[in-house]
């Protein structure tokens, strides 16, 4: 019977012999001084397992560390610099663009020229390479390159977005890409084992679904970086991202707003706030037959207590939305403000008779947003609205069947009588016109509350058309004008979101662009101190 | 013997067609495909470039045309490129994460095994005392908490708050490859995994020697003077075995569905990893290949467990 008492160290032993126990004494050094790790593809801008700047819906924010574009967003995404490209002219008839390049070489050594410029356009504007330029470059007539520093860029027709396309088309070697067939170059494995740019950092290696490795390109024309290292952590989950950041595995990471107040009095750490771009709103489609009556638009507007959410969900960092826009140029003096006035909204809904029109019987809610505080701002819209008599059913999806449920041509109307959902207001403004033009109706485009307001197609297509950079801010107010009064959406807000950064991190440049910006990060600058 | 377990691999192969042609049906019935699971909703690409995309992914064809072309290229072994991955043959992917999830459930199984059987004698032979009940009541939570729970409570303990150990991945990222880096990785998700299947094997071992520790034949050979402790080793234990053997093999799937969690938890880069990524981003390719390799699995394990039940128990033949 004694032998027995044997048995759980037995268990033990051979537990700790599996294992290798001296484990438990090595914990992770901190990382060496020079390196700088973060969850770079954490959260929305973040694109993990992408290598193909062709391909990037998102993940800008990295990919444009080792690559550069020929011109980028400056960090508060307010205008456009130069980058490969050290200054651009705009032919007076929007129709010819002139670049003059910088001189900068590739990681490899050789020289960068006009002719990667245009190597690279072209294969943009390529739709077999699987690039996701293809239909924004077909406006294109001709590129040139009258010499090794100068591209001339021209077009069919004036665009108001070739500046923003060209800021997320990260420039790429000829001389190492030239061989692959069109076809083939998506399938290439040059993308994750041998890149080559001419950025701040050079490409190391990939290890499967954990990290990204950089290491400083010492001949980068701007200096050399400051920092040895960049490593770029894989998080399948944000909790474990933020676990990294608190035991000090990585120094940055994108947060949820919700976990900012975690974060904000710790002295530790640095949180970086900044706009989203994305305008959230309660959309009303248009097939289904509650939402006719302007006045019943008019009376949910009137319903949601938007101060209140803002305050009590947000914390205060969301501005409300009156229109697509809430950044002062686009948004006219004088539009409605839709206070917060339950009163005023069952009065709208009795005339217009909403008891006949649906009553109290379930109004369907889709969204794609699953985060905790997408959760609690419906729950709120839920109680708002039920208090006037509408009674909204939130459906809470991810985000590919969002998308296969609203973007079918002929999409049922009763899955989605209701979307709350989210739509990049900018830098770019003519952005939201796939959201809204009546031209946009799936299959042609993502106006998934298929919102046919003759007005704000009118407005949309005057605001996209216009060449005249001074008069463009104009157009867009009266987009904002006929979507405050038409209201195809019961616009929301436009959020802040969240970094979380080590305060030994210093001249540290993130901003939560959409899609990752890309924006102007110097990452050469980026240092650690001890 | 052979003869019998060749019959089985056959009928496996049939399963594992029937489970692509299953997998392949629930896939296309969900909503969404992999150029909706490309783009976010807040940034839409043109309808044209998804277009564009579906036509070259070959995603526009009839289904049944769609699933014979890939059973076509399957059977000559070439399962076609991820989506999400261009670059990466689905294969090659899947093969790639069969090694760190096979490490992480073996040391797991085998942690599970030792302190399960070991928990489950103890717990038989002192039947009713304190050490009993309270292995009992640890085997119930362990039983009855969620792996992503005990995931997270783990990761948030040992990692956050006490620092013992790294909190994710396989790898400190930028090192070159140690053992010990790779062991002291692999410690917490293995040991969390473990925690379930323990707590089960932990309570058939302690049911089934309790069983066999009335039968005559332990009578006998205590009144032959038998140590006690031979007693439990050589003539109890043996018997006692045997339905535990059977709830091992069973535990494997448990294992397969905790592994998913532990490895989205811990980024460790295995099976699990791939097949949450893949389902979220409905990459088809990579889905219906994980999803055979994971068939192919227990299909595999339960044909072992069966020989290994006839190599305990010289009653039971194959066949």
């Amino acid at each position: 019977m004694r032998e027995l008492f044997c048995l759980p160290a037995i268990a033990l032993g051979a537990m700790m012999s599996i294992t290798g126990v001296p484990i438990l004494g090595g914990v992770a050094a901190p990382a060496a001084a020079a390196t700088l790790s973060g969850g770079f593809d954490v959260g929305p801008g973040g694109f993990q397992g992408n290598f193909n700047p062709l391909a990037a819906t998102a993940g800008l924010t990295w990919l444009s560390i080792y690559f550069e574009p020929l011109i980028s967003y400056d960090e508060k995404l307010e205008k456009i610099v130069g980058v490969l490209a050290s200054s651009y002219e705009v032919s007076p008839d929007q129709l010819t663009y002139t670049f003059k390049l910088a001189d900068a070489k590739w990681h490899d050594g050789k020289a960068f020229t006009a002719k990667d410029a245009k190597f690279t356009i072209e294969l943009a504007a390529n739709a077999k390479t699987g690039s996701i330029f293809a239909a924004r470059l077909k406006v294109l007539s001709a590129i040139e390159t009258p010499d090794d520093h100068a591209l001339v860029v021209k077009l069919s027709a004036p665009s108001a977005s070739l500046l923003d396309t060209l800021t997320k088309i990260m420039v790429l070697p000829e001389h190492a890409l030239a061989a692959v067939p069109a076809d083939q170059l998506a399938k290439s494995t040059w993308w994750s084992t041998s890149p080559i740019g001419t950025g701040p950092f050079k490409f190391v290696k990939y290890v499967q679904d954990q990290y990204v490795e950089l290491t400083a390109n010492p001949d980068y024309r701007g200096g050399k970086p400051v920092l040895d290292r960049l490593i770029n952590r894989y998080f399948a989950n944000p909790a474990s991202a933020i676990s990294a950041l608190r035991a000090g595995e990585i120094q940055f990471t994108y947060i949820d707003s919700n976990d900012v107040p975690t974060f904000k009095d710790d002295k530790s750490f640095r949180v970086i706030e900044g706009a989203s771009f994305v305008v959230n709103y309660l959309g009303f489609n248009q097939d289904s037959p509650l939402w006719k009556d302007l006045r019943v638009r008019q009376a949910v507007m009137y319903a949601l207590n938007r101060d209140a959410i803002i305050k009590s969900l947000y914390g205060g960092a969301a501005k409300p939305a009156n229109c697509a826009y809430v950044a002062g140029q686009l948004v006219p003096e004088g539009i409605e403000a839709y206070p917060y006035d339950p009163a005023k909204a069952k009065q709208l809904l009795d005339e217009a008779g909403w008891n006949k029109i649906n009553g109290d019987k379930p109004v369907t809610l889709l969204t794609y947003y699953n985060t905790p505080l997408a959760t609690n701002v419906l729950a709120a819209v839920q109680a708002m609205l039920a208090q006037v008599g509408i009674n909204v059913v939130p459906r809470a999806v991810d985000a590919p069947t969002y998308n296969g449920l609203v973007l079918k041509p002929d999409a049922d109307a009763s899955q989605f009588q209701l979307v709350y959902a989210g739509l990049q207001n900018g830098p770019d403004p003519s952005n939201i016109n796939t959201g809204l033009n009546e031209k946009q109706i799936p299959p042609a485009g993502a106006n998934v509350v298929r919102a046919r307001m003759p007005d704000l197609t009118k407005a949309l297509d005057a605001a996209i058309a216009e060449t005249d950079v001074a008069k463009r801010h104009q157009r867009y107010q009266d987009v904002c004008k006929v979507m405050n009064k038409d209201l195809p959406w019961a616009t929301m807000w436009v959020a802040n979101r969240y970094g979380v950064v080590s305060s030994k991190v210093k001249d540290f440049i993130w901003t939560p662009a959409p899609g990752g910006g890309p924006y102007v990060a110097h990452p050469e600058a980026w240092k650690l101190s001890e | 013997m052979l003869r019998s377990c060749l019959k089985r691999l056959a009928i496996g192969i049939g399963m594992l067609i029937a489970l692509s042609m299953l997998v392949f049906v629930l896939l296309r019935l969900t909503p969404g495909d992999p150029i909706d699971a490309y783009i976010d909703p807040s940034t839409p690409l043109s309808p044209a470039a998804m277009a564009d995309l579906r036509d070259r992914l070959g995603l526009d064809q009839p289904l049944p045309v769609q699933y014979i072309g890939w059973l076509q290229q399957a059977l000559h072994g070439n399962f076609g490129y991820s989506i999400k991955r261009l670059d990466q043959p689905v294969l090659t992917l899947v093969l790639s994460r069969i090694g760190p999830t096979l490490l992480l459930m073996g040391s797991a199984l085998i942690m599970a095994i030792v302190a399960g059987i070991a928990a489950g004698v103890i717990g038989a032979v002192r039947r009713n005392s304190v050490t009993d009940v309270s292995l009992s009541v640890l085997a119930l939570a362990g039983i009855s908490s969620p792996a992503f729970l005990s995931a997270l409570l783990g990761l948030y303990i040992f990692a956050v708050r006490l620092g013992w150990l790294p909190s994710g991945g396989m790898l400190t990222p930028g090192e070159d490859f140690s053992l010990g880096d790779l062991l002291r990785h692999l410690i917490l998700p293995s040991a969390l995994l473990a925690v379930a299947q323990a707590a089960l094997i932990m309570r058939y071992m302690r049911a089934s020697l309790l069983e066999v520790l009335n039968q005559d034949y332990v009578r006998t050979a205590r009144a032959k003077g038998v140590v006690e402790f031979w007693v439990i080793v050589k003539h109890a234990l043996r018997n006692a075995l045997l339905p535990v053997v059977t709830v091992i093999g069973s535990t494997i799937g448990l294992a397969i569905g905790g592994a998913i969690f532990i490895e989205s938890v811990f980024n460790w880069p295995g099976m699990g990893l791939l097949l949450v990524d893949a389902v979220t981003t409905r990459d088809y390719p990579v889905i219906m290949g994980a999803a055979l390799v994971i068939g192919a699995c227990v299909i595999v394990v339960n044909l072992l467990t069966d020989i290994a039940y006839a190599v305990v128990d010289p009653r039971i033949k194959m066949g």
